[in-house]
């Protein structure tokens, strides 16, 4: 479903990923970790389609179709999610106009029927309930005076409802304690299905505790470095980024 | 041609002089003197500095597109000006409401003892030229103690180029007096100027909707002067496209302890346009509240000013005073130029202002385009959050939606326009 080709990616002027190549079959769950500064959160702005990350080779390969040129709605319309490691606060926008909008534009973009207010309704209610997330946090404006952790489940409510074919889910765990960090893994858990497939960007393995992944790169300097089954993460718990990369080297 | 034009103007004042109200004295006379001796206010005239009358009357008017009226507001008495003449169709006196052309051909009038007397400007060029001019315009008294509860729709029509007319406007409300005025500006006059005189009594409240939105070549200087008496409230809020030409003044006087002031300002300009909010609050009485928002959406080559003065006087101790201006640049040429003065004689008192201007923030729109909102949708759900909570603060439902049907409108021709701009 995801295949990126030799992706070169500069971040003003700089070239931050150097020859990026990943290839994640429908269903699997994927990590990519890396030290700071590996150009981990430069990938997933990357597939997301955020301005100023200049592709300069390379492809992201999004079922067949190269998605590099398309506007983020476009990428998102067809599938790609990312879940923010800061999700943005933006009073004035109540979380429920702001999910009814997202989803019926996406509709939109695909050309299939937008939902009316009483289906949206339903879908969100059935969603929150699943999630543990109130009517009250529903009400308030996106975000404004969330904690970390509820922010990080109102991004799995988002997720829920718009339901991607891959999530990319940017250091999930940043910011939450060791409990909402466990719901939110739930959360997660619960939206895995063999037609859709996750990017787990992480600096800790701590997270991967939780969402086990079905393998596990090592980014490193703009690339992937390493790849392996879980057993990979305990490696570089214990050893550490320098031994396990130099090793890959 | 601007000196064409003032002599136009002064042809007219001479006509005008004496021939309407003997009651009003020599008021229009003093005034005409005013224009004779200071002309139009150009930008050599501090307060006018970034609003220079003089040169968007010389300058030819924009051709304009046919105007498109605000709704008349259903429940509600209405004065309608057609070009600014008062239509006698109109509903207004079903809350009591008297045209003025009637009371200026009458011989003696009450309204002697208001005219020119809310916080009087010997020295201001509108208020000067307004009342040189003086023909048309509606006075409302609202006695002690009742509350209107129809609201006041003064409804300015402007549909053709040649329209040029100076409107005077009275509202006294008594003590615990309420009144709601919801004034909507159309079309666009070739120039106009519109002065409100408005008293409040004690404990009255007046809540003062005004929605301007003008085709491309309106030219327009209002003035709105209020004094609030003792635990009065006067509650504004302010909407414009701006024009050609568009500032709207208000100088308002705390005049009693814990008079309240309240403006909000919603500004969106596109194009060309100009637009200039200025306030100038003076409390003059101890305790004594004020608070005022200005924010401002600019797109194209638009320029918003916002001119904002707080005077303190002795006698105003515990005095609180804020405001602020915030603006959205939505391309690299619109300009907003901020202004705050603040002069302050007592040594107890609370003031505030701040300024700020930015482009809309891109991390949030990133967000919400990462969840599939496309772009001009998404600019236009944030910049609808940057005005949500001065909307919000509009009591009526009727009246919120009115302007909120006006920033969506803007903001479905403008708000994707600065897409091209990273």
């Amino acid at each position: 479903m995801l295949e990126i080709k030799d992706l070169h990616v500069n971040v003003h002027g700089k070239e931050i990923l150097k020859g990026l190549n990943l290839k994640v079959p429908p269903g699997e769950v994927h990590a990519i970790m890396g030290p700071n500064g590996a150009g981990k959160s430069t990938t997933s702005y990357t597939l997301a389609g955020r301005a100023g990350y200049e592709v300069t080779k390379g492809e992201i390969d999004f079922f067949g179709e190269d998605v590099t040129a398309l506007a983020p709605e476009e990428r998102a319309a067809r599938g790609i999610f990312l879940a923010f490691q800061y999700p943005l606060e933006i009073p004035g926008v109540s979380t429920m106009n702001f999910l009814k909008t997202a989803m019926n534009s996406q509709a939109k973009i695909r050309g299939e029927k937008e939902l009316n207010a009483a289906e949206f309704l339903r879908a969100v209610r059935a969603a929150a309930k699943e999630l543990n997330i109130s009517e009250d946090m529903l009400k308030r404006p996106l975000n404004v005076g969330f904690s970390g952790g509820e922010k990080k489940r109102n991004e799995t409510l988002q997720m829920a409802l718009l339901k991607p074919k891959l999530a990319i889910l940017d250091e999930m765990d940043s910011g939450l304690d060791i409990d909402a960090l466990k719901l939110v893994a739930e959360g997660v858990n619960k939206l895995r299905s063999p037609d859709r497939s996750f990017l787990v960007i992480t600096h800790y393995q701590r997270l991967l505790d939780y969402i086990v992944p079905d393998v596990i790169h090592i980014l490193a300097g703009g690339k992937i470095v390493l790849s392996g089954d879980k057993s990979l993460a305990l490696q570089l718990e214990q050893n550490g980024y320098d031994a396990v990369i130099a090793k890959a080297a | 041609m601007t000196g064409s034009l003032s002599e136009s103007l002064l042809a007219t004042m001479e006509k005008r002089r004496g021939a309407v109200a003997p009651w009003l004295g020599d008021l229009q006379g003093q005034a005409q003197e005013f224009f004779k001796r200071e002309g139009l206010p150009n930008r050599r005239v501090e307060a006018w500095r970034y609003s220079d009358l003089a040169k968007a009357l010389r300058d030819d008017p924009l051709p304009d597109a046919t105007p498109v009226f605000a709704p008349e507001l259903q429940q509600a008495a209405v004065a309608a000006f057609v070009n600014g003449v008062l239509d006698d169709k109109s509903s207004y006196a079903r809350i009591g409401a008297v045209n003025l052309r009637t009371a200026l051909g009458e011989k003696d009038s009450p309204l002697a003892g208001v005219i020119g007397k809310v916080y009087p400007q010997a020295d201001h060029p509108i208020v000067n030229l307004n009342t040189a001019l003086l023909e048309e315009g509606l006075a409302l008294r609202v006695p002690a103690g009742e509350k209107v509860s129809l609201p006041l729709h003064l409804r300015f029509l402007w549909t053709s180029a040649g329209s040029d007319r100076h409107l005077r406007l009275l509202i006294q409300l008594e003590e615990g007096a309420e009144l709601t005025v919801y004034e909507t500006h159309d079309g666009a006059p070739l120039f106009s100027t519109v002065v409100t005189e408005f008293t409040l009594g004690k404990g009255s409240k007046l809540t003062h909707i005004r929605q301007e939105s003008f085709l491309a070549g309106a030219r327009q200087a209002a003035v709105t002067l209020g004094e609030i008496a003792e635990e009065a409230t006067y509650r504004a809020f302010y909407f414009s496209q701006g024009g050609q030409f568009a500032r709207h003044e208000a100088l308002l006087k705390l005049a009693g302890e814990t008079a309240h002031a309240e403006l909000d300002g919603a500004v969106m300009v596109a194009d060309q346009r100009h637009c200039d909010n200025t306030t100038v609050i003076e409390h003059a009485a101890p305790n004594a509240t004020s608070n005022q928002v200005f924010r401002s959406v600019l797109a194209g080559s638009a320029r918003g000013v916002y001119q904002g003065c707080i005077k303190v006087g002795q006698v105003a101790q515990k005095t609180d005073a804020r405001q602020l201006s915030r603006a959205l640049l939505l391309s690299h040429k619109a300009e907003i130029v901020t202004k705050p003065e603040l002069e302050i004689f007592a040594d107890d008192v609370k003031c505030s202002h701040g300024a700020t201007a930015g482009e809309l923030d891109a991390n949030a729109l990133f967000f919400l385009r990462a969840r599939g909102i496309p772009e001009a949708e998404a600019r236009a759900m944030l910049i609808e959050a940057f005005f949500g909570e001065a909307l919000d603060k509009i009591e009526s439902d009727v009246l919120r939606e009115a302007v909120a049907k006006s920033v969506n409108a803007w903001l479905t021709t403008h708000a994707g326009e600065a897409a091209h701009v990273e």
